[in-house]
């Protein structure tokens, strides 16, 4: 294959065992994201793809040929560091030329990829310029122009938009994914903030504990979570445990939950007679004309603008909600409905 | 106000810096005024070029002069090439490390004096050193090693003693590189070398030109070393200094002290510039 494929990756350091028999395939023109909470690997498995990190076992190809033990400054693959990492010696333009440079690319080619990069990136009035004389986001388009100009087949992001603001993070972030579509990069991009992940993603690779929980399209993900880590770290969700009580040739299940009898529709048999279950706070249907009716007080009321956000008590338990009647104050008694085919079955509970 | 606010500064800095430009400028003045006739204590004081005149027509003292700024250059240089590894090496921490990089700086806690003494008993005719080739069998008679012609005892010992300065140095300035720049360099097909030479080098040039110029002038003008473990057939200026200044000439000695001074100002700019040079276009 062209892309990217990993087998059984293993990365111990001492006891600790930081990423733990990961496999995967990425396919060539993929913009792949792992994303998870801090420390749960997937930096390291960043590392190991670039080959800064030596795997502890297990095997990594790009297209087709085995990197496992090729060393970073011989593999086909650029990386856009997250403190940009611009050598601070040099101009921008000394920057952008410093890999064409060493891979000892002619001058006519490399004056053609230069301006390519130089264009698309907007770069022309700052080539003479050394990048402390430059803003975050400038600076950040030369790190991605460096890593661009090299025409990798794979390009790696390490979290490139964690030190801009807000509105510059959305303007780079479209940048990137027009960049990485037009040039026909296969992309893998290391992330925490679910939000970046879902907006730019082919596919999202939840990561947690050094495993890969689920790699989905960003859709699957959040309409079906297969755990209730992915449940909780993609979006909001309400989980709670569940008894089946009983299944049908339909796929209707029923459940015994602490919010009371639930049905829900799945195409796939529950893992267990006792799983976890979630649903969506915007899932909350206040017109409470279908199934699975719910009534519970409310504890927190957040107005949001386009919806309110209600922290509601049920069952003993606390759960969110999020609807678009602003009227709703703390203290009220609130009912609502969830569709069946909306509660999604997740593990079984050990 | 401005006028006032500068003497307060010069106020303050004078007990300080005042003592330290005075005695300096004192014996500066003395030595270029002595090379010059002035403060004769063996004859007529008076403005003179006799004693430059004779001294440059000198064999021993163009030969001294010689033998000075390669034993100079040769220490920087080599100090410095020995140091730049073990800073990398010892850039990150690692088990050992503190032991390691202590036992490196060891050198700066012993005397020059004591350690050329320990040296010519390593290296003596029934040194250590000759004892031990001819115990292993690999020589079959003891080895002349000391005082050598090309004063290569002096080179390494002055080397031993000024490459943990140099280390002191380079250490910090390589340690202020970010692992992230160095990856990037890599990532980008950079190896181990090219790294060295258009990434760590320039950043760390000014700790670099610090240990050049700092070891030059400490070795441009050593005595302890020359006069141990040296070799006989050459002087260097400040042994060729201290003989004239032992004969009571002390307007020849002046004249050596002074072609010193110039040999170090003009010696730490030219290493300087040459540094620069040699990373042009690559320097922060």
């Amino acid at each position: 294959m062209d892309g990217i494929s990993a087998r059984n990756l293993r990365m111990e350091f001492g006891d600790f065992v930081a990423v733990k028999d990961v496999s995967f395939e990425v396919a060539s023109g993929e913009f792949v994201t792992l994303l998870g909470p801090s420390g749960c690997g997937k930096t390291t498995l960043l590392k190991m793809i670039s080959g800064f990190v030596t795997p502890t076992g297990g095997q990594i190809h790009l297209a087709g040929k085995n990197v496992t033990d090729t060393p970073p400054e011989k593999r086909d693959t650029a990386l856009c560091f997250q403190s940009y990492a611009l050598f601070p010696h040099l101009t921008v333009q000394e920057n952008l030329e410093f890999g064409l440079r060493q891979k000892k690319v002619g001058q006519t080619d490399r004056k053609e990829r230069l301006d390519a990069v130089i264009e698309n990136l907007d770069l022309s009035l700052h080539l003479a310029k050394l990048p402390n004389q430059l803003s975050g986001g400038q600076q950040q388009r030369v790190a991605l122009g460096r890593a661009l100009v090299m025409r990798p087949n794979v390009i790696l992001f390490d979290e490139p938009l964690s030190n801009l603001d807000a509105k510059l993070r959305d303007q780079v972030r479209i940048e990137i994914r027009r960049i990485q579509r037009d040039f026909g990069l296969t992309a893998i991009y290391v992330t925490h903030d679910q939000a970046e992940a879902l907006a730019m993603s082919d596919r999202v690779f939840v990561m947690n504990g050094g495993r890969i929980e689920q790699a989905d399209t960003p859709e699957e993900l959040y309409s079906a979570p297969k755990t209730s880590f992915v449940a909780d770290f993609i979006g909001s969700a309400n989980v709670l445990e569940a008894q089946v009580k009983s299944t049908n040739g339909n796929g209707e299940i029923e459940l015994t939950t602490p919010l009371g009898r639930l049905v829900a529709t799945s195409s796939n048999p529950p893992k267990s007679s006792k799983v976890k279950i979630c649903w969506r706070p915007e899932h909350a249907d206040m017109s409470a004309n279908g199934e699975n009716q719910l009534t519970a007080r409310v504890k927190h009321r957040a107005f949001q603008g386009h919806f309110t956000d209600l922290h509601v008590d049920a069952g003993g338990a606390e759960y969110r909600v999020q609807t678009n009647k602003p009227a709703i104050r703390e203290g009220d008694v609130v009912t609502f409905s969830l569709r069946p085919d909306q509660i999604v079955l997740l593990e079984a509970v050990a | 106000m401005k006028l006032k606010k500068f003497l307060l500064i010069l106020a303050l800095l004078t007990p300080g810096l005042g003592l330290i430009v005075a005695l300096i400028g004192v014996a500066v003045y003395i030595a270029i005024a002595q090379s010059f006739g002035f403060y004769n204590l063996a004859g007529e004081s008076g403005f003179s070029l006799e004693f430059w005149d004779k001294m440059l027509d000198r064999k021993v003292y163009n030969r001294a002069v010689a033998y000075s700024i390669y034993v100079g250059v040769i220490s920087a240089f080599l100090s410095v090439m020995f140091a730049y590894p073990l800073a990398i090496w010892l850039r990150k921490p690692f088990p050992g490390s503190l032991a390691i990089g202590a036992m490196l700086k060891a050198p700066l806690l012993v005397h020059g004096l004591v350690a050329a003494f320990l040296f010519i008993n390593v290296i003596a005719y029934h040194g250590v050193l000759n004892q031990l080739m001819q115990g292993l069998g690999l020589w079959d008679e003891p080895q002349r090693m000391q005082n050598d012609r090309n004063a290569i005892g002096v080179l390494l010992l002055q080397t031993w003693k000024n490459m943990p300065f140099a280390l002191l140095l380079l250490t910090g300035a390589v340690q202020s590189i970010s692992d992230d720049v160095l990856n990037a360099a890599r990532d980008l097909g950079a190896g181990s070398f090219a790294r060295f030479r258009k990434v760590i080098a320039p950043l760390t040039v000014s700790a670099m030109q610090a240990s050049l110029i700092i070891v030059f002038i400490g070795a441009l003008a050593d005595f302890s070393f020359q006069v141990i473990a040296g070799p006989t057939n050459r002087q260097s200026l400040s042994q060729l200094m201290v003989f004239f200044k032992s004969s009571g000439r002390w307007n020849d000695a002046a004249v050596v002290g002074v072609s010193l001074m110039v040999i170090a100002i003009v010696g730490a700019g030219l290493l300087a510039a040459v540094t620069r040079f040699t990373l042009r276009g690559r320097v922060a």
